[in-house]
């Protein structure tokens, strides 16, 4: 931890921090732009600096990109992005009744406290679970991180048949470019630009940049921006009194929730919702404008993201879009994802997990006084905001490379990740499958290597078996009728509450 | 009326074609064996079951309406109008870009979508395209110095 401190505290770090931070707020409040595109807008920028630095710079835009989301979903009424949602019940009522302040004000703290709880809970738990991940060999690897697609998949609010063909039309794009194993080249049409790979950074854009900039040109977002002065800040002892038990509840279900696949910091804050409302002792008060439900699901939000790290840290493996990102970025900088990401970059690591502690103070110390300014952004048209917002996109994926092909690529996956919206299929899964997708195959034909051509291999490895086994389990359960409808009631009431 | 199923309709033929042709093509490179997996390995059986999966999906389009059905592709007569638009600036937007450089390039590009997806007046029009231009030029070429084309113009 000490290493951490000297690390963040260098000043290019916390330039760097504070620098992710306020980027990540900017962009976070933009409607219609939630984290996943903020980070992707937001990536080419780390390139210039030093992989510790940048990855500092990443998680200051993640934290920034969600603490932005609240801000939109207490003005506006438009979520920042999806976990926001919730917030905006009971958010934007407190914000009509004159109560903008500390809705803002508790969101902010609360999302503070639960970010440091779960920091803490990631710096206890993480380094164990590294060393326990050192016994994974490849067919350990490749089961878990198919369990962790399935699990992700499962969770998906649509069709699971329809989110695993994303995923497995993902893991063809992945494919390619130059086989590592054998240097044969794969679909490169002889486009120098496409023997690494189809980038990251251009599918990412064109997925949630440009295709959700297209959406919403389809017609005018409406906003109802609440344009009366903001002041008051502080949320007054009442507040802190009221919302003191659904910020440590929603710390910890959110780190939990955070450990595992899947739009943890949606369904966290969705959770966190449901238990205040039925622990509340005016449940009938939710949805007018009680601080409890801003309160709650903004922390548990929060420390979610914390969770999610570590699956990242321990085992190299991600849980859901934006940690991908951020395992790709990881890659892209020369780092190797893995349980010894702890022990051969201790820098790293430590770095992180004490940026994280300074990106939250940054933030709390960022939004709120800072709230005018967002609130002017917010004012800014969107007819002038989305051609600027395009420019960026533009820019920063030609500043990569130098490449027009790499821009072609990105306006392709907009105009794939527009239409993929309109036919209701999932994109994480998509996403997911391109960044681990080139690890997945690596570890089955090193399983298949090693095993002579025994597929069994993945099974009479215990662990590899128990993960194979729960991830059968959760494909064939919607079959079960019990399972399937308790997994429908479940997607009906979190579709129901985000209208 | 589309619904839901026409959707999933279209879609799945889409992936049946992604699917077939990821298989086809993994032949072409060597698709090798379970002892040894070669380049073709993963594409082969990916393709395969995308191809599986999308026939599931085709001809579950033919059972029971799904739920999740809109009514219309666009949820307005002329967003079709709006959405072909970007796109096509995007498209040019990178046609133009090394002749005409970036600054003019970026000028036309904002100067055509603030006046034609959602039409703001002239006046706005211009200041917004004069003044993104410009502070992109200042910010990505003076000042981060990042390598933008010229163009014929020479700035």
């Amino acid at each position: 931890m000490a290493l951490g401190a000297q690390i963040i505290l260098q000043p290019i770090n916390l330039l760097f921090c504070f620098l992710g931070c306020l980027m990540g707020t900017l962009v976070g409040v933009l409607p219609g732009l939630g984290p996943t595109a903020a980070i992707a807008l937001l990536l080419p920028n780390t390139f210039h600096v030093p992989p510790v630095t940048a990855i500092i710079m990443l998680a200051g835009i993640y934290y920034g990109a969600m603490y932005g989301g609240s801000t939109t979903s207490i003005l506006v009424n438009i979520p920042g992005e999806a976990a926001s949602v919730i917030t905006c019940l009971d958010g934007y009522q407190m914000a009509r009744k004159g109560r903008a302040g500390p809705a803002l004000g508790i969101a902010a703290f609360g999302s503070f406290i639960a970010g440091t709880i779960s920091i803490i809970g990631l710096m206890v738990v993480a380094p164990p679970l590294a060393k326990f991940a050192l016994a994974f060999g490849p067919p350990e690897y490749f089961s878990l991180m198919l369990l962790g697609i399935i699990i992700l998949i499962y969770l998906a609010s649509g069709s699971i048949l329809k989110a695993l063909m994303m995923f497995v039309f993902g893991l063809l794009v992945s494919t390619i470019g130059m086989d590592c194993i054998s240097g044969t080249q794969r679909l490169t049409f002889g486009i120098l630009e496409l023997c690494d790979g189809v980038g990251l950074i251009p599918a990412i854009m064109g997925l949630f940049g440009v295709a959700e900039v297209i959406a919403n040109v389809e017609q005018m977002i409406k906003t109802d921006t609440i344009t009366t002065k903001v002041t008051n800040l502080l949320p007054n002892l009442q507040d802190w009194k009221d919302s003191f038990w659904p910020i440590i509840r929603g710390s910890f279900l959110g780190f939990f929730i955070g450990i595992l696949p899947g739009p943890a910091p949606v369904i966290a804050s969705f959770t966190s919702y449901a238990i205040e409302k039925k622990l509340s002792k005016h449940p009938e008060k939710f949805g007018t404008g009680v601080i409890e439900g801003v309160a709650g699901p903004e922390s548990a939000n929060n420390s979610a993201t914390g969770g999610a790290f570590i699956p990242l840290f321990t085992l190299g493996i991600p849980v859901n879009s934006v940690i991908a990102i951020l395992l790709g970025a990881f890659m892209i900088h020369g780092i190797q994802p893995g349980p010894m990401i702890i022990t051969k970059h201790p820098d790293l690591f430590w770095g992180t997990v004490m940026s994280m502690y300074l990106g939250n103070i940054m933030l709390l110390v960022l939004n709120l006084p800072l709230i005018g300014i967002w609130v002017q952004v917010l004012r800014v048209p969107y007819p002038i905001l989305f051609p600027l917002i395009l420019l960026f996109c533009l820019i920063g994926v030609y500043s990569l490379n130098y490449s027009l092909v790499e821009i072609g690529l990105m306006i392709g996956f907009g105009v794939f990740g527009y239409l993929a919206r309109k036919f209701q299929f999932e994109m994480a899964p998509l996403v997911l499958a391109i960044v681990i997708g080139p690890m997945m195959e690596n570890n089955l034909r090193l399983s298949l290597v090693i095993s002579q051509g025994n597929p069994l291999i993945f099974i009479t490895h215990p662990l590899s078996a128990i993960f194979i086994f729960v991830t059968l389990a959760l494909l064939l359960s919607p079959l079960v009728p019990w399972i399937g409808k308790r997994r429908q009631k479940l997607q009906e009431k979190v579709e129901g509450e985000e209208v | 009326m589309k619904d839901g199923r026409s959707y999933n309709r279209i879609a799945a033929i889409f992936f049946l074609a992604i699917g077939v042709f990821f298989t086809l093509y993994a032949r072409r490179v060597e698709i090798g064996t379970f002892t040894e997996p070669g380049p073709g390995f993963l594409p082969f059986w990916a393709g395969l079951t995308l191809t599986l999966m999308s026939i599931a999906l085709l001809l579950g389009s033919y059972g029971k309406q799904v739920a999740q059905g809109r009514s219309s592709f666009f949820p307005q007569p002329d967003s079709w109008k709006r959405v072909l638009a970007t796109f096509l600036s995007l498209i040019i937007y990178n046609i133009l870009l090394t002749p005409l450089g970036f600054t003019l390039t970026t000028f036309l590009f904002l100067l055509f979508l603030v006046k034609w997806i959602f039409p703001q007046s002239w006046k706005r029009t211009f200041i917004v395209a004069v003044l993104g231009s410009l502070c992109a030029r200042l910010l990505f070429i003076n000042f981060l110095e990042t390598q933008l084309p010229k163009g014929f113009l020479g700035f």
